[in-house]
């Protein structure tokens, strides 16, 4: 019962994990290229819990690398990623995995645990 | 007994009425809304009508500056350098949104009401423009005059 009770009030109180993030140096793409297409739908889980889904048929263009990996930006439409706040993100991805994401706000990277495999298409 | 129902009926509408935005229309507001200048981005803040915690009307703040008030049923807007910029809302929790404007572009962060141990928590969240749009449409303008 003291447990639910101390899980209920960081629950209600707000006391979820923060993001975490560190510095990360982005260098830009030399030509603006063609968006890709997500070919599959899958759902992100972040460490503090919250989800976030990534639609088939999202767009999304490569904007730069970063030592993880390459930086994707969303084509008409945002995306965020929540702990204690929100910041808005952009995919990171080494090969087809997502590893993490770009906090362009933040200018760092946020990884995540489990790597997920993200089937992107070349448009057109 | 029923007459004292009625007047608590009443009493609550116009509690709850009294919470609500007031103002023109988005689609009447835009043909008077100032063009966007090139150097800069546009933010436009909603939080779309409803009356769960609709008494909960924080400030909004863009970098640490008060510029509106989480109303449901409102809207309003600021145009702001491009660049990181940072929102946030405070009752008894502060709820934060990291974002990044480019010149000459426009974002939309919607606020909205969840659960607190004591006051509700208002959120910022940034949200696209179709779905946006879609909501801005039916809520009043309450930011400052247009000159």
């Amino acid at each position: 019962m003291h447990a639910l009770c101390v899980a209920a009030a960081l629950l209600l109180g707000g006391c979820t994990a923060p993001v975490h993030h560190t510095p990360v140096s982005l260098s830009p793409s030399a030509t603006a290229a063609a968006p890709v297409v997500l070919t599959h739908a899958v759902t992100v889980t972040f460490d503090s819990g919250y989800t976030r889904p990534l639609n088939a048929g999202s767009r999304w263009t490569h904007v730069g690398t970063v030592a993880q990996g390459a930086v994707y930006r969303p084509v008409g439409d945002v995306f965020t990623v929540e702990g204690a706040h929100i910041h808005e993100a952009w995919l990171v991805l080494d090969k087809d995995q997502l590893v993490g994401f770009y906090l362009p706000a933040e200018r760092g990277f946020s990884p995540l645990r489990t790597p997920l495999s993200l089937h992107l298409q070349n448009q057109g | 007994m029923k007459s004292i129902l009625n007047l608590g009926a009443i009493a609550l509408l116009a509690a709850l009425t009294g919470c609500a935005a007031s103002g023109p229309k988005f689609a009447e507001q835009q043909a008077i809304t100032p063009k966007l200048s090139a150097d800069q981005g546009r933010v436009y803040f909603y939080r779309v009508n409803s009356m769960v915690g609709a008494a909960v009307q924080p400030d909004i703040r863009l970098d640490g500056a008060v510029v509106g008030e989480s109303k449901p049923g409102g809207y309003f807007y600021t145009d702001t350098s491009a660049g990181s910029h940072q929102a946030g809302t405070s009752t008894e929790a502060t709820n934060n949104l990291s974002f990044v404007l480019d010149k000459g572009e426009t974002k939309y962060v919607r606020t909205s009401v969840s659960m607190g141990l004591m006051v509700g928590h208002v959120k910022p969240e940034l949200v696209g423009q179709e779905e946006a749009l879609k909501e801005i449409a039916e809520l009043s303008y309450i930011g400052k005059a247009a000159k």
